[in-house]
């Protein structure tokens, strides 16, 4: 039971991380249709920030200053290299996001190097007991800090004028800008949105193990957690990001001593096979919205 | 029509995660001398005129190409090093007089025709396409998978490759130049300096699927069967999120040994977090394992607790003639025992080109011949001579040494000898009939 619990824990620290990543990518896909490449880079570069600034200004700082940076970086993205492409097909702007996120890559990687960098966070692999339980520091870090990111973004979209903005412009653009929203305000700062997240998002999985250049993959998590809450829901994007995260990880717990049939890493192939399951079933995703279909 | 459009996107996404793994590459073509003259015979990759940029005018050209991890791929943080001390070691070379053949001499160029593999075997073949027709063999093909894309035309067109890698596989290859034992002596090593020190008596192996990681693992399980220990493997894939499985069969199992084959924060993820998890076991990694970086890391005292490092010689720190020369050539530079394997690599390369030479014969089918006539070469003590032997049965031939280092803050890369080159018992008694994987 204790390794039950305790698995599930590390699986909902583990799935904060792809929440943020996938929240990313909804809150650009709600607002502009486009699925955006781009967030591995983001996620990359805002562990790579964190990397640099917190030797002067300590680990909390640097992390603030890290959001704020790949923010701003998100934003400058979208101003020069997506504005021009509004109204463009939505599958060129998917191809564009992908070119963003190798171009952005390579300029990252010279700033990484070839060693292992360190985002000095304050966990490691110290662990707490909690009712018996043990659990590693850094996932009940990355639970609560998503908690709380959560809790902000969701007030916000829900009682600000700008988050209402949002919301309409995702109705219908058309219509939101015939009542005078500013859509492009609403795609910028979507931007910036999932760069914050994605710097949040790279600096967690960076904790304990460092920063190289490999670490971009991990991003790739998302998309199985998107499709699985749906592509346009935000609550979707939570609840996809952590059943990934649990299923990965009962699955590492578990499966040798059930199903040892299935090969050592099975726990690494998990998030795709439960994506195709609910793909089966709910074409859309457990939350997301269905298209009314006439002929 | 909303419908499809929805799920075109879903299916996008996923079409898209494969293609993001798949990056693109780049080219570019170099262009060379080729042809030359003189009393020796001479052919691709050697020319009468001397090198660019060289002191030795008077001196021929021999070009050697390079193919490394320079930038990108998982294994760069030891590729660039290697080719640095690669182009000290040839320069240190050309300083004192070059290749000797009769009158004649000629300089060794590995500058000209280095190329970036990205640690991806199909670029790997790509770029060696580019330079083949240019060198006379490579200084450097980094990696298995990658060096295995091209052996066959390595093979076909007698180019002689020193390899950066070390799978059994390279002894069964007259082209390839392997120095130091590979990864499936160094385990058996491994193995029973375990048995021997900590009275280990149950072993597994966590690798990386490949030549690089299987190599390793079939090694282990020789010594584990020759030793009767309990033996498991299990395979593991690249990313630190990804050891989930493998750091959960630790812990359940608590084997007294890991023999650990992936890379540094691959590494880090499994001793790190099983030590978290109250793992008190011995790991020994192989070399490709550790990073100096690691004791920044806060799996840094999981490390010093547990972790041992094998290797097929010793780091750079070490006090031999060749490790000496390899620091006053390569100056003032952060230590990584990258370079100590790049210089290590090298000897053989020069013993061969200085054979050659001797021979008259510095064409490609020359060259094979002077590696298949290696008994001995001097490695200036970084290895004994015997490692060098090229000539006999992969039986006969293979060097069977390895080193045991452990995590010494103080010294240059991390790590310093514990155990100097040994053969365990194991390792002693395998008949080497196959490659381990």
């Amino acid at each position: 039971m204790k390794e039950l619990l305790s698995s599930t824990l590390a699986g909902l620290g583990q799935g904060s991380v792809y929440a943020l990543l996938a929240l990313g990518f909804v809150i650009i896909y709600k607002s502009m249709r486009v699925i955006s490449f781009a967030q591995p880079a983001l996620m990359l570069a805002g562990a790579v920030l964190v990397s640099y600034l917190v030797g002067p200004f300590g680990f909390i700082i640097a992390v603030i200053l890290g959001v704020v940076g790949i923010a701003l970086l998100g934003l400058g993205l979208e101003r020069t290299v997506i504005r021009p492409m509004v109204g463009k097909p939505v599958f060129v702007v998917a191809i564009i996001t992908l070119g963003i996120d190798i171009a952005l890559r390579v300029v990252i990687n010279g700033f990484i190097g070839t060693d292992v960098r360190q985002v000095g966070d304050p966990w490691g692999f110290s662990r707490v007991s909690l009712l018996g339980v043990t659990v590693q520091e850094r996932y009940i870090a990355m639970f609560l800090t998503t908690a709380v990111v959560i809790t902000v973004l969701f007030a916000f979209f829900k009682y600000t004028r700008l988050g209402l903005a949002t919301r309409a412009a995702s109705y219908d653009q058309e219509t939101a800008l015939a009542q005078g929203i500013s859509v492009s305000t609403v795609f910028a700062m979507a931007w910036a949105i999932a760069g914050g997240l994605a710097a949040i998002a790279g600096t967690f999985v960076a904790t304990g193990v460092g920063v190289d250049q490999q670490l971009w993959i991990i991003a790739l998590k998302a998309l199985p957690a998107i499709i699985l809450g749906g592509l346009d829901s935000l609550g979707g994007a939570v609840v996809g990001g952590l059943t990934i995260g649990v299923v990965e990880s009962l699955i590492a717990t578990y499966q040798s001593d059930f199903a040892p049939w299935l090969g050592d890493n099975f726990s690494v192939v998990s998030p795709y096979v439960v994506m195709l399951l609910v793909l089966l079933v709910k074409p859309y995703g457990l939350f997301g919205t269905k298209e009314v279909e006439r002929v | 029509m909303a419908n499809w459009k929805h799920r075109r996107t879903a299916f996008a996404a996923a079409l898209f995660a494969v293609a993001l793994v798949a990056t693109a590459c780049r080219g570019g073509g170099d262009t060379g001398g080729g042809g030359g003259d003189g009393e020796v015979a001479t052919g691709t990759g050697v020319t009468a005129e001397a090198c660019p940029d060289t002191p030795n005018q008077d001196n021929g050209c021999i070009y050697l190409g390079i193919i490394s991890d320079l930038t990108s791929g998982p294994f760069a943080a030891l590729a660039v090093p290697i080719t640095d001390a690669q182009k000290a070691f040839w320069e240190r070379v050309n300083e004192q007089g070059g290749i000797q053949a009769g009158d004649q001499a000629f300089d060794v160029d590995v500058t000209s025709y280095i190329k970036d593999n990205k640690y991806n075997p199909e670029v790997h073949r790509q770029v060696y396409q580019e330079i083949e027709s240019e060198v006379l063999g490579l200084a450097q093909t980094l990696g298995s998978p990658t060096t295995a894309a091209i052996i066959n035309d390595l093979e076909a067109n007698n180019v002689v490759s020193a390899p950066a890698s070390w799978t059994s596989a390279w002894d069964f290859k007259d082209v390839i130049l392997e120095s130091g034992t590979n990864y499936c002596f160094e385990s058996m090593n491994s193995v029973d300096y375990a048995v021997d020190e900590f009275g280990a008596e149950s072993v597994m192996a966590v690798h990386y699927a490949g030549d690089y990681g299987e190599d390793a693992a079939g090694g282990a399980e020789v010594a584990a069967e020759a030793q009767g220990l309990d033996f498991t493997a299990i395979e593991t894939g690249q990313g630190p999120e990804n050891q989930a499985g493998a750091i959960n069969a630790i812990t359940k199992q608590k084997p007294d040994l890991v023999i650990v084959t992936t890379g540094p924060t691959d590494a880090a993820a499994v001793v790190g977090q099983s030590a978290a998890k109250g793992f008190k076991g011995k790991f020994i990694g192989t070399s490709p394992t550790w990073n100096p970086a690691l004791l920044e890391s806060p799996a840094a005292d999981a490390f010093k607790a547990l972790y041992l490092q094998s290797g097929p010689w010793a780091p750079f720190g070490a006090d031999t003639p060749g490790h000496q020369a390899m620091r006053d050539a390569l100056g003032d530079v952060d230590p990584s025992d990258g370079y100590t394997a790049g210089w290590a690599w090298s000897y053989p390369m020069k013993a061969a080109l200085e054979t050659a030479a001797e021979n008259g014969d510095l064409t490609r089918e020359g060259l094979v011949e002077a590696v298949k006539s290696l008994t001995t070469v001097d490695y200036e003590g970084m290895l004994p001579e015997e490692a060098g032997n090229f000539a006999d049965e992969p039986n006969d031939a293979v060097f069977r040494q390895s080193v045991i280092s452990e995590v010494d803050e103080d010294a240059p890369t991390g790590v310093s000898v514990t155990k100097d080159l040994y053969t365990g018992p194991s390792a002693e008694g395998y008949e080497f009939s196959e490659p381990c994987f």
